[in-house]
């Protein structure tokens, strides 16, 4: 042991000089250190030199440069993994709202959101393009970063949620400072959701997604036979088109991408199971909160999950005139937080990501909560970081507290899925963020469950959406003026929704920063519609997407002052 | 010496049954005793028993003796008929039409089916069990259609009747040409807008798939080098014109369904039913003599302009004539009530009553080509039965126990014991966290969205309707 030390101090002299010019260190000491790939440190020192982890042990000794944080009473885990974000993303693009009505504002309307289109000179419609990756619309300084760093969340997954294919995703780390230094490894994965291109473009309903989606795997499968062909012998063979979008899929087609499907409900996930046998792909579940009914399934076909820890809860106000929500909905957000446990017991392997929650706190309340409910600390723990990581690709590199792994480590008081829990200090790819403690009364409590808890004071407050805004929805033809007016409680939000075909009211709302969903019920042609609104706030705009089963249309408006 | 032989011949014939029973088939021995069975097939025998083995119909008789093991049901002084079928539904679809093109045969209902929809249930509880899972009627060419047994608890999976012929759905006249629907401002209409359209795409698309076939067959005869694409909307056209994919063809007057025939026999395929065809029986013989199938409603016209030339002797007319007539439901609600439409066939012309009972059983069996295995009480059948507690065709009775396979589906006198079960589970599961509202003040009530689907075909009952 002595002679390691001796060794390891030798290491560390003759590196002196590259500290200078390579960037601070530091060293953590006398932390508790929960390495994830190996042993429980139970008091010992990580050194962080050049981005890196750079020895990590009970016996090593702080370097003379380091810069040392007294770890006296934390545990240090490694860094956070969420498993499936869009952090760094912009959102989607509104449509400008035309003042007016009739036929002729909704074709400049349709014009210009043609207009406003990414251009491509793809062959297939926005939302049928696999081509798409983050790396390209990636961003730094997401303000989603800090929120994600102060709940102990280093790295993320990250891909677009609009149309049928999302794109290629990637994994970044939670820094934010420049693009190039985000991206730890792109692409990841192929991204796919159960949704329609809407109004007039095919496919308009679920049934066409299908059939969609098989003839253009058929197509790149021909297209990648003829390609090689060709390239055998050019002379033979008249010359096969390129395709982009269509060559995006090879990875695919060869398993050497994964194709992740959105799917949280029964239905998704069986149809997901599906698709994923008969293409023979590499499969990966995302959402899966009702993945547990099917765990030997998972297990059978070798699918991982990528589960969300954004649990169903109920976000309706009581009212004593309204149905009773039906028993299925009430098993459902019973049944969910045992899901995690149920996977883990069967063998089905899973990473967590934050699926859209509120808060990073409620993250981390539902992650405790499926500890509550069968799934054992261990698990939970590695599904947010080694077991993660390996889902993702990147255990060579992150996941767990090795030395040569990147610096992503996170410095918790407390318990990490108890009420007292505090991050103090985190390291994203070697560089500290220093978490204030909170002036208000010591451990805020977590809120657990009902994820409505206040949260530790380290999570930057939302900002706060209520208001009533004038708003316009594109029904194409028939543009829809309304009155939405929106009520947040923390993550929570209610309201209404106030236009010609009557008033909804909003369930299930939500808000995350600065954007919000919600659904409801709209009467139209003597039945009651489901509708699903996603939208975002900036400044006094507000702007999004109304999803019914007769398809999707874009919203646009501004705030009552 | 060859008693013996037949004996262990027996013997073996019995091992093989066992070792072959499908999975999702019901391994128990059912006996159902002293009822009075409509067998859809061979009339209606008094104090009769039905024996139950795997899965199947075993026996029909007076006075069988319960083998060791056997559920025995009493069912003195109640009626067994076949499972109801339903040649057009739309019931556990997540999507019904894909309207974007004319021509959308590259679509399956069996990508969007949802083995929870409470539908299933109710429809078992009157007695059905089997349909037709249709494509909407917004298109020329729809959808693939699904045939299905409502196998209510069982995964998605076990649902489709794996050998029935795969099916298709066609149609015409006003949904298809979007009369009703107009185009959206800054859209195009949509291509047919007329009767002579409709026809045109259709034939278009026979012709395109006649290519396609001769483009695989050249490639096969080595008569071409590089392998044509696969075309997953002319794929389905080729097994029409195969006869290997049945046509269920949507449409109300009698010039669009004589168009349609004229049509198929144009490109040599059969047209397996006409669905509505509320003016079928004015070319009662030109469908005869295709072999053509009519799927109708006994009474339910006057909801568009082009469902006015109609009368509830249809059903008479056609069967007088030869024609292989079902009735269909199309709709959720009246799925549960199709005992009760086969009753009025009965008013309307005389039709006997074991006529009237196949056109919601064996008649739909044989248009959806199951008949072999469903649709009516015979040996060697799929154990689909219904257990009525009166005569089916009184509006007074209902089904008290539906069974499929062998396996109850439905049984009234549990249903009972499941809502008090039910009830219970929602009163704990009300008090848990997740499932407390946040506050008070919340929104008026509202229409339940548990059977809200988007589009419906073409049932105008209120529900649904013809969006």
């Amino acid at each position: 042991m002595r002679y390691k030390q001796i060794l390891l101090s030798v290491a560390l002299a003759c590196s002196f000089f590259a500290v200078g010019v390579l960037g601070q260190s530091y060293a953590i000491t006398n932390a508790k250190i929960v390495t994830v790939s190996g042993a429980t440190i139970e008091k010992g020192t990580i050194i962080v030199r050049d981005g890196l982890i750079f020895a990590v042990g009970a016996n090593v000794l702080a370097p003379a440069d380091a810069i040392v944080i007294d770890g006296s009473g934390t545990t240090v885990y490694p860094g956070f993994i969420d498993a499936l974000t869009n952090y760094g993303l912009p959102a989607a693009p509104a449509r400008p709202t035309v003042p007016g009505g009739g036929a002729a504002a909704a074709a400049a309307a349709a014009a210009a959101a043609q207009a406003q289109q990414p251009t491509s000179n793809s062959n297939y419609p926005a939302g049928l393009r696999p081509e798409d990756t983050v790396e390209t619309d990636l961003r730094a300084g997401d303000a989603q970063f800090e929120a994600a760093r102060s709940a102990g969340f280093t790295t993320a997954l990250t891909v677009g949620r609009s149309g049928i294919f999302n794109g290629q995703s990637a994994v970044i780390n939670l820094a934010g400072d420049s693009v190039s230094g985000m991206l730890v490894r792109s692409p990841v994965a192929q991204h796919f959701s159960f949704v329609t291109l809407g109004f007039g473009t095919y496919p308009t309903s679920l049934l066409g997604t299908f059939s969609a989606f098989r003839q253009m795997m058929l197509d790149a499968k021909r297209l990648q036979e003829l390609q090689k062909a060709y390239l055998a012998d050019p002379r033979s063979m008249r010359r096969p088109d390129t395709d982009r979008s269509l060559e995006a899929l090879f990875p695919v087609l060869d398993r050497r991408m994964p194709l992740v499907i959105n799917a949280n409900r029964e239905n998704e996930i069986v149809r997901a199971l599906d698709l994923f046998k008969e293409f023979d792909i590499k499969g990966v579940i995302a959402g899966g909160q009702e993945a547990w009914k099917f765990a030997s399934r998972l297990k059978a076909q070798n699918v991982p999950v990528l589960l969300s820890l954004n649990f169903p809860k109920r976000t309706t106000a009581a009212s004593p005139d309204a149905d009773p929500e039906t028993l299925a909905t009430l098993r459902f957000r019973a049944e969910t937080p045992k899901g995690p446990g149920k996977l883990a017991a069967a063998g089905v392997k899973f990473a967590f990501q934050s699926g859209g929650a509120a808060s990073m706190n409620e993250v981390l309340a539902n992650a405790a909560s499926s500890i509550d409910n069968g799934l054992s600390r261990d698990a939970a723990l590695r599904a947010m970081t080694l077991d993660a990581a390996e889902l993702l690709g990147i255990s060579d590199r992150s996941g767990s507290i090795e030395a040569g792994k990147i610096a992503d480590l996170v410095v918790v008081k407390g318990d990490l899925f108890g009420r007292d829990r505090f991050v103090s200090h985190v390291f994203v790819d070697g560089k500290l963020f220093e978490m204030k403690q909170p002036s208000a009364p010591q451990g805020t409590p977590i809120g657990r469950g009902n994820g409505s808890g206040t949260g530790v004071a380290a999570t930057p407050s939302a900002s706060n959406l209520s208001g009533t805004y004038t708003i316009t929805i594109d029904i194409p033809g028939q543009p829809l003026p309304a009155t939405l007016t929106l009520v947040q409680s923390g993550g929570g939000l209610t309201g209404t929704l106030v236009s010609a075909l009557g008033t909804t009211q909003i369930r299930d709302g939500n808000v995350s920063g600065t954007t919000f969903s919600f659904s409801g019920d709209v009467q139209f042609g003597g039945a009651s519609l489901s509708i699903s609104v996603r939208g975002s706030v900036t400044g006094n705009q507000i702007s999004g997407t109304v999803d019914s089963p007769q398809g999707a249309v874009p919203f646009s408006g501004t705030k009552n002052p | 010496m060859k008693k013996t032989i037949t004996y262990l011949l027996l013997c073996l014939l019995a091992i093989s049954n066992v070792a072959s029973i499908a999975v999702g088939q019901s391994t128990t021995v059912t006996l159902i005793k002293n009822a009075t069975v409509m067998t859809a097939a061979k009339g209606t025998l008094e104090n009769t028993d039905i024996l139950i083995q795997n899965g199947k119909i075993a026996r029909i008789g007076k006075n069988i003796a319960a083998p060791s093991g056997a559920t025995v049901i009493d069912a003195t002084g109640k009626f067994v008929i076949p499972g109801i079928i339903d040649c057009h539904s739309h019931a556990m679809l997540d999507a019904i039409n894909e309207g974007s093109f004319s021509v959308t045969s590259m679509v399956r209902t069996r990508d969007v089916i949802d083995p929870t929809d409470i539908a299933i249930y109710r429809a078992v509880a009157a007695g059905v069990t089997a349909a037709n899972l249709l494509h909407g009627s917004a298109n020329s060419i729809g959808g693939q259609n699904t045939t299905v047994k409502f196998k209510w608890g069982h995964p998605a999976e076990d649902f489709p009747i794996a050998d029935a012929p795969p099916g298709i759905k066609f149609a015409m006249g006003e949904n298809v040409k979007r009369s009703n629907f107009p185009a959206a401002a800054g859209q195009s209409p949509r291509y047919p807008r007329t009767r002579m359209g409709v026809i045109e795409t259709m034939r278009d698309a026979f012709i395109r798939a006649r290519d396609y076939k001769q483009a695989w067959d050249d490639f096969r005869a080595k008569k071409t080098k590089v392998q044509p694409r696969r075309d997953l909307e002319l794929e389905p056209l080729v097994e029409v014109l195969e006869g290997k994919r049945l046509v269920h063809a949507h449409g109300y007057r009698s010039d669009e369904h004589l168009n349609l025939l004229l049509l198929a026999d144009e490109f040599g395929f059969k047209v397996a039913t006409l669905q509505h065809g509320l003016e079928a029986y004015k070319i009662a013989p030109e469908i005869a003599k295709r072999g053509t199938g009519v799927s109708i409603f006994t009474d339910s016209w006057g909801y568009k302009l082009e469902a006015y030339d109609a009368t509830p002797y249809n059903a008479y007319i056609l069967w007088k004539n030869g024609v292989v007539v079902s009735i269909n439901s199309d709709s959720d609600e009246r799925i549960r009530r199709l005992n009760l439409d086969a009753a009025k066939v009965m008013k309307y012309g005389g039709v006997p009553d074991e006529e009237a009972l196949k056109m919601i059983t064996l008649n739909a069996a044989k248009q959806l080509g199951i008949d072999k295995r469903t649709g009516s009480i015979e040996v060697g059948k799929d154990a689909d039965l219904a257990i009525w507690n009166g005569h089916p065709f009184s509006p007074y009775s209902r089904a008290e126990m539906t069974m499929i396979e062998g396996e109850i589906v439905f049984d009234r006198a549990k249903d009972g014991q499941r809502r008090v079960d039910m009830a219970r589970e929602r009163e704990t599961l009300e008090k848990l966290d997740m499932n407390r509202a946040p506050g008070t003040g919340g929104g008026p009530p509202r229409v339940p969205t548990d059977r809200i689907r988007g589009e419906r075909d073409d049932a105008e009952y209120g529900e649904g309707g013809n969006r």
